[in-house]
């Protein structure tokens, strides 16, 4: 009997009462799991809080679910909509493609082009073998034939690839050609290696196109008796300009081809110009053909496009200068963005309190991996409260099922202590169906640029802890802040960065208050813009937490499942984005940090990212600051000076990531800094952004720079901002069951800015006059 | 050899009792160690090997034509290209070299008698002729031992019968030479048939047994058999290929070349099995291993009936052969030591290879036919060849290269073994053997660091880490938890959560995505700083061990 195991997602994690939504579970070793609607409270087993708190909510989803083993498409290719069958090709044929790849010779097939059905060992196509060598290979249905290039394709090398087969003498002829220029590949010209290979030989037989077999870019198919049919052989690099012509081409043909990157006219079946299409705010997953039969091409698990292609000239460094150049989508055999399971349960939401829910399924043990929560999103039909609570949504996807403590050589030096892994790390480990995060790498090395909510998220539960940092992380987190406002009566409602992106400003203009999540690091030019204009319109804004926008990301109208982010440059990152590929192919913006497009965090938030160091806290002290009357209001109630000496991140309010104060960087200049924390560790160090040289003294016990301020200042019309300056302030609320100054301090904040009218202290602005 | 250490972040807390000073280690000058190593402990000995021979350039924009044995899809040399990792210049290898050796081996065969003096034709020819037809047997009895691992004797009872049957046939009905071969193949099938059912239920030695109780069984009937000729001189008198008034010479001229012929049928029947499906089916089950096969789905038990089968087709056609060569057959073909010298010359060129079989057979055959002066000491020659191949070489001459390279391998792991010391710098062998550089000084690198290291390891700084694993550490302290937390990822420790805030236990990483930690011990810990301190512990052993 295998292990019990249930994992699950919605199609949508923001939802209103009277939509419909749908679940989608796979189960292993059971086919039914119990199902309870739950509304979340809090997510922290912390010993020092509350711990798990969750309410049943009696509804339609309760009861025994029919489940099922399912199957999940890994890995990038392109499929071709072919119904009259005009690349299935029974005379002669060529093939040909620029490629790029990144993964050659580790011990799998990969496919470049062609319709072949591994199963059935039938069809044709272009592929690299195990070896790494460039491989044509055709069947018949019983056996298959096939010729290899004579050198092997060498790591990130551009290279053109043909094979030319004439069905009259059964001869099949290999090209392979470097096409490298000074930028383009990973060596230059003074390495003296050779790249080309020219192979011809007779093959015993004719291949047997079969009516039913796809046309893959980058794939071929397969079968399974229980699974039916799927993709296999997926490719890991970059194609560019992939054709096929009806007739063998001659030597020249080929090398005009490739010289001039167009297609010999008279016998082109199809030419896909992956540069074709690219507009000034990005491309889609179409990839066109400029063929005479329109047989244009479709990305399936999103490839990777902007990329740069054979012929860039390291001239230009985005699609929107130099289209042409940028002819590379990017595949990757290792990639995810909807697990397209079948629809376990479909959901009218009732009408429901506005709040973070979940579908919590059990089966076999009931915990561990046979418990499984899938968290949405309800909004209200109609805003009626005074404090919205958005949860960050952009965030959790970047995040989403990260592998860091078992993949990053890097993460036990910065978390400063080993990992604490559970059951679900090595499970998201062992298996790559759910996909990875933007902290991981692709198999080939390749940062990972993509991610999406259509997968389990298996760190976006409730009761999850970060393995690397020994805390709870992002969504576990933030409940701690949702909880408090629970605990302390407020009424509040929630909101997603979905629905931010989606209807910007009017998402938050309902609402007098609007809360952040601990760690809002992910913002798309919408988001931002619309939470500007919110607090430049009066609105009222608690930025609770650290590291928050952060980095630049892109949404397609319509897709909010996929987030599109490109980490270069500077900036704390687990990767960075190839030279000439910095642009995010989804919009056409840079991508990168929001400090290096003008748009530091500071600006808009008083304070922005300064250090990170994930192995203590420390408390707030008052600063003189907070004497003032403009602001001593927020420290009612609260004895002494230090407060925050406690927490369910390392025990204190102040850490994990921590946000500075910076006028050079757009603090406003009215600002006031009421609290900062200090005596950080050693393990804190200076953001690489603020890094110009580096020299000794850089951490938190030599660097005045490191440390967590809160800071106040007004915005136009009765708005205001503060901001707390670190992630591990929503993990000290719930701390003594929320009784304890951070609370209180928050309190005080949030009393203010949810009502209407002038805020406490707006008097108190002449010049100081004093005796002492 | 102990200081104090005043934590920089004490003046952070002024509300509280500032804590009691860290007991440390004395500082010591991280460069000790550097200063230290002035030299390799070990001789260095150059490295690098002259290449004396001419590898055959890539062919860069050349167009290649490739062709191969029609109608396969094997091309005529199985060549690879590679770069060169030390000049990154294409170079071809031949890597199955054995078409070219079989190629040149029939034409010395096939030109030794234009060379072979007057006086010496007649014993050479009839040699040769002898030698083609074992060697011929030999393969087809390769691939019964060797491709589909039946231990069978009985092989030159199937030849024998053959040879018997087809001239006894040959001689009641009168048939021409050339049906003779092919009614021996039919009682090749028959006796094939009939000696597989066994070999379902008996294994190796057993089987081994019976078949040679069936070879006795046939020796005695032939001796017996009024039909078959008499005890001593065989059945003679049938049909011969070799047409009766060529001269001598010219007749065993002919007969050494039909041989051959015969030789190479052999051969390519012995490729087509052993080389396509039913071989390779074959080899993924092999000795000691069925039962997993079996249960992977590999009906190998079929297959190894397939090929005993056809190989006794092949041996009863083998037989006929045989009798229209010698116009009879003799009792000789059941004797034991036809059998005996028939398995030496297998093991002495080595079981599983074709060419084992041909070349073992040259030279007993050689000894046997050729070597006529030496008298009886010829079988004790051949019986001490046998025991030399038995005693010295895991597989015969052929397995002689194999052999050597693990031998030489394992020479040369004992020596690096005896002077390399363990984890520290490379020798230039291992370096000359490493692709990236970077790992040469990683080791040199790491192998300081770690000699350092372990003279910062105190009672000190362990009590230091008992009472506050995570946070600001003293100098001596902080530098050991750094060096562990860089470490790679392949076997570095972790922690796995059995309950949160209750049970932990320690891991160790694979360092390979896909490949779950592994647990390096039982025991559960209560709470995460117990399980900091175990896993620092732990940590320190093996750094204290390397």
């Amino acid at each position: 009997m295998a292990e019990v195991k249930v994992f699950g997602y919605c199609n949508t994690l923001s939802v209103k009462p009277g939509d419909e939504m749908t679940f989608h579970v796979h189960a292993d070793g059971t086919n039914r799991a119990e199902a309870r609607l739950v509304r979340l409270i809090h997510g922290d087993e912390h010993p020092s809080g509350p711990g798990f708190v969750e309410e049943l909510v009696p509804s339609d989803l309760d009861g025994t679910w029919d489940v099922k083993k399912q199957y999940t498409q890994v890995g990038n290719y392109l499929t071709v909509d072919d119904p009259e069958g005009k690349l299935a090709l029974d005379g002669s044929f060529t093939l040909c493609a620029y490629i790029y790849p990144t993964l050659p010779g580790e011990g799998v097939r990969q496919s470049i082009i062609g319709r072949w059905d591994v199963f059935n060992i039938c069809g044709f196509g272009l592929s690299i073998g195990p070896e790494g060598v460039l491989n044509f290979g055709f069947g018949d249905g019983k056996d298959n034939d096939y010729l290899n290039a004579e050198v092997p394709l060498l790591k990130n090398t551009w290279y053109f690839v043909a094979v030319t087969y004439d069905a009259k003498t059964r001869q099949a002829t290999l090209y392979q050609e470097g096409v490298v220029n000074r930028y383009n590949s990973l060596w230059g010209k003074v390495v003296p290696i050779d790249y080309r290979s020219h192979v011809r030989e007779k093959m015993r037989f004719k291949p047997n196109n079969k009516a039913d077999i796809p046309f893959l870019i980058g794939g071929a198919r397969d079968f399974h008796e229980v699974r039916g049919h799927f993709v296999t052989q997926t490719f890991s690099g970059k194609i560019d300009r992939p054709a096929v012509f009806n007739r063998a081409l001659t030597r020249a043909e080929v090398d005009q081809i490739k010289d001039t990157a167009t297609p010999i006219n008279d016998s082109v079946v199809a030419y896909w110009d992956t540069t074709a299409g690219y507009t000034d705010r990005g491309i889609g997953d179409e990839v066109v053909d400029i063929g005479p039969n329109q047989l244009h091409a479709m990305g399936f698990n999103r490839p990777v496009r902007a990329q740069t292609g054979h012929n860039w000239s390291g001239r230009n460094d985005s699609f929107r200068l130099a289209p042409q150049e940028y002819g590379g989508i990017e595949f990757h055999s290792d990639a995810m963005m909807d697990c397209r399971w079948d629809v376990a349960k479909t959901f009218t939401v009732p009408n429901i309190r506005s709040g973070c829910y979940a579908v919590r399924l059990r089966a076999g043990k009931g915990h561990g991996l046979a418990e499984e929560y899938i968290p949405f999103f309800v909004r209200p039909t109609k805003p009626k409260a005074k404090i919205a609570f958005l949860f960050p949504t952009a965030s959790y996807l970047a995040y989403a099922n990260e592998h860091l403590s078992l993949d990053a050589q890097m993460a036990q030096p910065i978390a400063g202590q080993p990992p604490i892994v559970t059951e679900t790390d090595i499970e998201l480990y062992q298996t790559p169906d759910y996909g990875l995060s933007t902290y991981d790498h692709h198999n080939d090395d390749a940062g990972v640029c993509y991610t999406s909510s259509r997968r389990p998220i298996l760190n976006m539960r409730p009761k999850s802890r970060l393995a690397s940092m020994g805390i709870t992380w992002q969504f576990a987190a933030d409940l701690s802040i949702t909880g408090w406002l629970e605990n302390c009566g407020y009424d509040f409602e929630v909101l997603t960065d979905e629905d931010l992106h989606r209807d910007r400003l009017e998402a938050l203009k309902p609402y007098n208050l609007v809360i952040s999540g601990s760690h809002p690091e992910y913002y798309s030019e919408e988001m931002l813009d619309a939470t500007e204009d919110f607090m430049a319109q009066g609105g009222r804004y608690i930025y609770m937490g650290g590291n928050g926008y952060y980095w630049n990301v892109a949404f397609r109208d319509g897709e909010p499942h996929i987030m599109e982010t490109r980490k270069l440059d500077s900036g704390m990152r687990a990767w960075n984005a190839r030279p000439g590929e910095h642009y995010l192919c989804t919009t056409g913006m840079k991508g990168g940090l929001w400090k290096n497009l003008g748009r530091p965090p500071q600006k808009s938030m008083g304070v922005g990212f300064i250090s990170q160091g994930f192995e203590s806290a420390r408390p707030y002290r008052r600063m003189p600051d907070s004497w003032h009357r403009r602001a001593n209001w927020m420290f009612k109630g609260i004895e002494g000076e230090i407060f925050g000496d406690f927490g369910l991140a390392h025990e204190g309010a102040a850490g994990i990531e921590i946000d500075r104060y910076d006028l050079n960087l757009g603090t406003p200049p009215h600002t006031l800094i009421v609290a900062s924390s200090g005596g950080h560790s050693d393990n804190y160090m200076l953001v690489s952004e603020e890094t110009l040289y580096t020299f000794p003294g850089m951490t938190g016990t030599y660097d005045y720079r490191i440390r967590a301020d809160v800071t106040y200042f007004t915005t136009p019309n009765n708005g205001a901002c503060l901001s707390t300056g670190s992630i591990a302030f929503g993990q000290a609320l719930p701390y003594n069951n929320f009784k304890n100054n951070v609370s209180q301090f928050l309190k005080n904040v949030v009393d203010a800015f949810s009502k209407s009218g002038k805020l406490p202290g707006w008097a108190w602005t002449a010049e100081e006059k004093q005796w002492r | 050899m102990t200081s104090t250490w005043k934590d920089p972040l004490v003046a952070f807390d002024p509300e509280k009792d500032p804590p009691p000073d860290v007991v440390t280690n004395d500082w010591l000058s991280p460069a000790t160690v550097w200063d230290e190593t002035k030299s390799f402990k070990t001789p260095m000995h150059t490295v690098g090997r002259l290449r004396y021979y001419r590898k055959w350039p890539g062919h860069g924009s050349d167009l290649w034509t490739r062709m191969r044995w029609w109608p396969t899809r094997r091309r005529v040399l199985d060549i690879s290209s590679a770069y060169n990792p030390r000049t990154l210049k294409i170079q071809k290898t031949i890597d199955d070299k054995r078409p070219i050796w079989w190629v040149l081996g029939f034409v010395i065969m096939a030109l030794v008698p234009l060379f072979i003096p007057e006086s010496r034709q007649n014993g050479l020819l009839t040699a040769g002729a002898i030698f083609g037809l074992y060697a011929a047997i030999n393969v087809v009895w390769m691939l019964v031992i060797g491709t589909a691992g039946i231990f069978s004797l009985a092989t030159y009872a199937v030849v024998g019968a053959g040879a018997y049957g087809s001239v006894y046939a040959a001689m009641q009905l009168g048939l021409p030479w050339y049906v003779m071969p092919f009614i021996g193949a039919l009682i090749g099938l028959i006796f094939g048939i009939v000696i597989a059912l066994p070999a379902t239920r008996l294994d190796g030695f057993y089987y081994s047994l019976l078949t040679l109780g069936v070879v006795e069984l046939c020796r005695v009937y032939v001796l017996q058999s009024k039909q078959l000729g008499n005890a001593a001189g065989g059945l003679y008198g049938g049909p011969s290929y070799i047409p009766e008034h060529w001269d001598k010479h010219s007749q065993l001229l002919l007969g050494y070349y039909a041989c051959g012929v015969l030789v190479i049928l052999a051969l390519i029947l012995y490729r087509f099995v052993n080389g396509k499906q039913l071989g390779r089916v074959l080899r993924m089950a092999p000795e000691k291993r069925e039962a997993f096969a079996e249960a992977t789905g590999v009906n190998y038990r079929a297959a190894r009936i397939k090929v005993f089968i056809i190989s006794s087709i092949a041996l009863g056609f083998i037989g006929g052969f045989y009798a229209t060569h010698f116009k009879g057959a003799s009792p000789n073909l059941f004797t034991f030591d036809t059998m005996l010298l028939g398995l030496a010359m297998l093991v002495i060129g080595g079981i599983g290879r074709a060419e084992g079989a041909v070349v073992g057979t040259l030279i007993v055959v050689f000894i046997d036919r050729v070597l006529l002066d030496l008298g009886p000491l010829r079988l004790i020659l051949i019986g001490l060849i046998m025991l030399g191949v038995v005693l010295f070489l895991r597989n015969g001459l052929f397995g002689i290269k194999d052999q050597f390279r693990a031998w030489r391998d394992k020479k040369k792991s004992e020596s690096r073994a005896t002077r390399a010391e363990k984890g520290g710098e490379m020798l230039p062998e291992e370096a000359a053997e490493t692709r990236n550089k970077d790992v040469i000084y990683f080791r040199r690198f790491d192998k300081m660091q770690r000699d350092f290291l372990k003279r910062l390891i105190t009672p000190e700084i362990i009590e230091e880490h008992r009472k506050k694993p995570l946070g600001q550490h003293s100098e001596a302290l902080e530098r050991v938890l750094t060096y562990f937390r860089r470490a790679p990822q392949t076997e570095k420790y972790a922690i796995t959560v059995i309950k949160p805030f209750e049970a932990y236990r320690i891991v160790a990483l694979s360092g390979t995505r896909g490949v779950a930690p592994r647990l390096v011990e039982d025991r559960i810990y209560k709470t995460p700083d117990e399980v900091y301190h175990a896993l620092f512990m732990r940590r320190v052993q093996d750094l204290m061990e390397t």
